[in-house]
């Protein structure tokens, strides 16, 4: 079973379309959406509306749950960072509002179970990051006490897979999925996950477990004009040529 | 937001096509099954090959777990020497029908899909499983005594219990007592069969489950449950199970529902 994992859009919409375009030229099985749809740039509508049409399981990231805090304290001003917010109409507000804050897969095999965690930031907030230099001993504690073997995280923008043997001497695997519309790594592709179960997956054996991280192309001129020629602050377009 | 949750389809290709054109009329969010695509009847890996195709989250059913093992148990309760007889060559057809491709993915479904919410600082946890938190193949039905179903539901830590499993749909309403002197209500849904219904009616059915954001465990209206019943081409799924090596009776349950 082939799992596609993303997140990190943040309204960009011709890194979302680019990455759909590169992910129907491979067979997934399921797809899920880790969040944050939302920030930094223009077509926030767009982007939910294009997730939301083909009914991809989404959960909410920090930049969505904000929408509804910022609406709670008043309108969202027009200007500056905020615009990205002001941009988006009800329907959507709504639907940022309702969304899921963890996606949890419970496997069972003959002899084993695993849980495939998917949250935004860590598994206690959705704006705490999950590095790939975090203290091992801070990642087992948070993987065993929320019971995930496979914990996928979003929100840095930075893509790793890491292996850490837990006190049960299992291999437990945590995975961020990086960005598609906002890399930070250096590397202004575009980035999403592919994950791959088989008949052999086990705890046991780190090796039975396929992750794969897939860059692609897409129009980053496109992308970073847009924010160039709208009231959101100039810097944020260059954050996308030069991804940090 | 709205969610679509559908399962036992049981090879029903003519079903499961009715069931996702009555589905694009409908504006749903995300769209789940909750297992048992193959079985009893000839489109085992049609189904599946549906199903993947449109990336739909799924999970194991009892046969789909007997299938993915190439085992000759569907873990199914047959309870007379003829469904047990009928049920040996349902199982057999399909272990020879399905392919090595289609058998590996549902080898590889998860037992569970648990979507965890965290709305208006209330806790909310939609549990998605195929018989019961505890066993992909026992059957939670209408009348079973409510201490029951409230023990499995909070053992397994479950505010929404979705699941499928015995084809017969409906929408239980539990409550509980909360922390602070309160009641909570807890929701366990069973939401019926796409391709094999054992109501009396003989139509498809799922559900469409929306959630309020605005309310919370505390009101019983924090979700509201629809069952959807569709018309789909009984008569050819009855045909493909006659001019099949499979028991005729097969066929019979589908008019009759």
């Amino acid at each position: 079973m082939k799992i596609a994992l993303f997140s990190d859009i943040h309204a960009n919409l011709p890194a979302l379309e680019a990455m759909f375009t590169d992910l129907n030229k491979r067979q997934v099985d399921a797809i899920y959406c880790l969040g944050d749809l939302v920030g930094y740039n223009i077509w926030p509508n767009e982007v939910i509306e294009l997730i939301r049409s083909q009914k991809i399981p989404v959960l909410a990231g920090n930049h969505d749950a904000k929408v509804g805090v910022l609406e709670a304290k008043g309108a969202i001003e027009a200007l500056g960072k905020n615009y990205a917010y002001h941009l988006i109409n009800d329907v959507n507000r709504k639907y940022l509002r309702d969304l899921p804050a963890h996606i949890r897969l419970a496997y069972k095999t003959a002899d084993e179970k695993f849980d495939v965690l998917m949250v935004h930031g860590s598994t206690r907030r959705n704006d705490e990051y999950v590095l790939v230099d975090t203290p091992e001993e801070d990642v087992l504690a948070m993987m065993t006490e929320s019971n995930a073997s496979i914990l996928c995280v979003a929100h840095s923008h930075k893509p790793y897979h890491r292996v850490l043997k837990s006190a049960a001497a299992n291999y437990l695997h945590v995975i961020n999925t990086g960005s598609v519309g906002k890399p930070k790594d250096g590397n202004p592709q575009g980035c999403y996950v592919l994950l791959e179960l088989t008949a052999t997956t086990s705890m046991r054996d780190p090796e039975t477990l396929n992750v794969d991280f897939v860059r692609f192309d897409y129009d980053v001129q496109a992308a970073a004009n847009a924010v160039e020629n709208s009231p959101l602050p100039t810097e944020f377009a260059d954050m996308l040529r030069k991804a940090y | 937001m709205k969610i679509a949750l559908f399962s036992d389809i049981h090879a029903n290709l003519p079903a499961l096509e009715a069931f996702f054109e009555d589905l694009e009329h409908r504006q749903v969010d995300a769209v789940y099954c909750l297992g048992d695509l193959v079985g009893y009847n000839i489109w085992p890996n049609e189904v599946i090959d549906e199903i993947r195709k449109r990336g739909i989250p799924t999970i194991a059913g009892n046969y789909d777990f007997g299938i993915g093992r190439s085992s000759d148990d569907c873990g199914c309760a047959y309870k007379t020497d003829e469904e047990k007889a009928m049920g040996k060559i349902s199982i057999a057809y399909t272990n020879e029908a399905v392919k090595d491709d289609q058998r590996a993915y549902l080898r590889t479904l998860p037992a569970h899909i648990r979507l965890e919410f965290q709305l208006n600082d209330d806790k909310m946890d939609v549990l998605l499983v195929h018989g019961s938190p505890r066993k992909v193949n026992e059957y939670l039905f209408e009348d079973r005594e409510e201490k029951s179903m409230i023990r499995i539901m909070e053992q397994a830590g479950a505010s929404v219990m979705c699941f499928g499993h015995t084809h017969k749909p409906y929408h239980r309403i539990l409550s509980v007592n909360d922390e602070d002197g309160g009641l909570r209500y807890l929701h366990a849904i069973n939401i019926g069969s796409i391709g094999k219904p054992k109501d009396g009616d003989p139509r498809g059915g799922y559900v469409i489950l929306t959630l309020n954001p605005d309310s919370s465990m505390r009101e019983k209206e924090s979700i509201t449950v629809e069952f959807v019943r569709f018309e789909y081409d009984v008569e050819k799924a009855a045909k493909a199970v006659e001019d099949s090596p499979l028991p005729n009776g097969y066929a019979d349950m589908l008019r009759n529902g």
